[in-house]
């Protein structure tokens, strides 16, 4: 076995060479360069899409947090109106109430001046009833009897006296 | 930490073999064949056997050998470093494979412009397969770098790289490059051109061969220094050239791992300025946009038609 020169070219071994170089580039194109370029490149894809998930997340918080103002000073509103609203309420419910109550007070009232007129009448009736029942019941004992005078005297008196105990 | 499957993790002993085992077959290799001697001997690669072919035979060498065992790992290193890539929580190996490509990417925007982003994963590759074939050295292994042959075909890959993007103005344009600043440079700027990857193949190859050829003779001299201070020792004692002991492994240190890296470094620049420097950038698109305007006038006359 024997050695090289120092200097010796040999036209085959050059060109092994230069296609060693030509594969080792292929394959760290394809083994190294791409597939760490394509995770960076993932990677940074990654970060958009959090970069705007957060920008959009941040949009959404600002609106909304414009709108819980815009609602409580809405609310605040509202809350004011309904008080206002109540309160009229209430004031025309016991206005109403207080009205009702005095019509029915007055109703009340006439009807007892009713009652009572009606009541007065009857009782007058009843007199004037008893009255004629007692004349009647008079004529009838003066046309039974033989009226002299004195009998007239005493029976006007007898029947008065019937009537004060009757009354009594 | 997630617990990993039986098969991630018997992937990564397959790439972690991968990376390992060429580099143990080829020292097995060089133990075997490699003949017991004393002298200093300054050689090329050794020959295993000739294959013969059309035009010359060819040799496989050593060199070739190691060349191949280090595109294996380099291979095995890109399948380790991409394994289980994640967009969260990522390992520390995908740490490392991200960094390796961010790394090239704007070296590669910096020195060449953005037209040449498909050229990042050669220049990995290129980085890759000069400094670990310098870093073979440090195993005792043959540095393939050190064979002229494996740095003349990188480096007329990269002449055929540069003279594809100079020539994709057509032609013509190619050949009037030659021309300037002045016609009558033409011949110099000719040979200038075919210069370029022979500068770039012998400065490669020449740099690390030197380096290994001092560490052999300062080797070969500090155990000649050893024999001549300490052979008055009893036994074998005196056989031991204490004095190579510390000196190799610090100029190991500068010429391999240093000068191979930085050699690494400037092909892999020399390569980029080459071929963004050989590019007509301006005249590509000035010629790119002039066909679209053209092509759209057609299209808006054809219409009117």
């Amino acid at each position: 076995m024997q050695n090289l020169d120092v200097i010796s070219v040999n036209l085959w071994q050059i060109l092994i060479s230069l296609a060693n170089l030509v594969i080792l580039f292929l394959l760290v194109k394809k083994f190294l360069y791409k597939p760490v370029k394509k995770v960076l490149k993932q990677r940074q894809d990654e970060i958009e899409v959090q970069y705007t998930a957060a920008k959009q997340a941040e949009d959404q918080a600002l609106k909304n947090k414009e709108q819980y103002e815009a609602k409580l000073t809405g609310a605040k509103d509202e809350a004011d109106s309904i008080i206002k609203t109540a309160a009229e309420t209430a004031k025309r419910r016991s206005e109403a109430i207080a009205a009702e109550a005095e019509e029915k007070a007055t109703r009340i009232l006439r009807q007892a001046e009713q009652d009572a007129a009606l009541e007065r009448e009857k009782a007058a009736d009843g007199i004037k009833k008893e009255i004629i029942e007692v004349s009647s019941e008079l004529s009838k004992k003066l046309i039974e009897r033989e009226i002299n005078t004195d009998d007239h005297k005493a029976l006007i008196d007898s029947f008065i006296e019937e009537i004060g105990e009757g009354n009594e | 930490m997630k617990q990993k499957s039986i098969g991630f993790i018997a992937a990564d002993i397959i790439y972690i073999l991968m990376m390992t085992l060429p580099f143990l077959a080829a020292i097995v290799l060089k133990v075997l064949t490699t003949p017991l001697s004393d002298g200093v001997e300054i050689t090329g690669a050794r020959i295993f056997f000739t294959i013969p072919m059309p035009i010359q035979d060819l040799l496989v060498t050593e060199a070739q050998i190691n060349s191949l065992c280090v595109m294996i790992a380099l291979f095995g290193l890109c399948l380790f470093l991409t394994h289980g890539l994640r967009t969260r929580d990522i390992s520390v190996r995908q740490h490392l494979a991200e960094w390796i490509v961010e790394k090239v990417d704007k070296l590669v925007n910096d020195s060449m412009g953005n037209y040449f982003m498909n050229f990042a994963p050669f220049i990995i590759a290129i980085l890759g397969l000069s400094a670990f074939s310098s870093f073979t050295c440090l195993l005792g292994l043959f540095p393939p770098t050190s064979d002229i042959n494996i740095v003349a075909g990188w480096a007329i890959l990269v002449f055929i790289l540069i003279t594809y993007n100079k020539l994709k103005c057509g032609p013509v344009h190619y050949l009037k490059g030659f021309t300037e600043p002045v016609a009558f440079l033409a011949p110099i700027n000719f040979i200038s051109e075919f210069a370029t990857p022979i500068s770039m193949a012998f400065r490669h190859y020449g740099n690390v061969l030197s380096g290994s050829v001092i560490s052999v003779l300062i080797a070969t001299a500090l155990q000649g220094l050893s024999n001549l201070l300490l052979g008055w020792l009893p036994g074998f004692l005196g056989e031991i050239p204490f004095l190579q002991v510390g000196l190799p492994a610090v100029l190991s240190i500068y010429f391999d791992v240093f000068s191979g890296g930085l050699q690494a470094f400037i092909f892999a620049m020399l390569t980029m300025m080459y071929v963004s420097d050989g590019f007509p950038m301006e005249e590509y698109f000035a010629r790119k946009k002039a066909k679209e305007d053209k092509k759209s006038t057609l299209k808006q006359k054809t219409e009117v038609n």
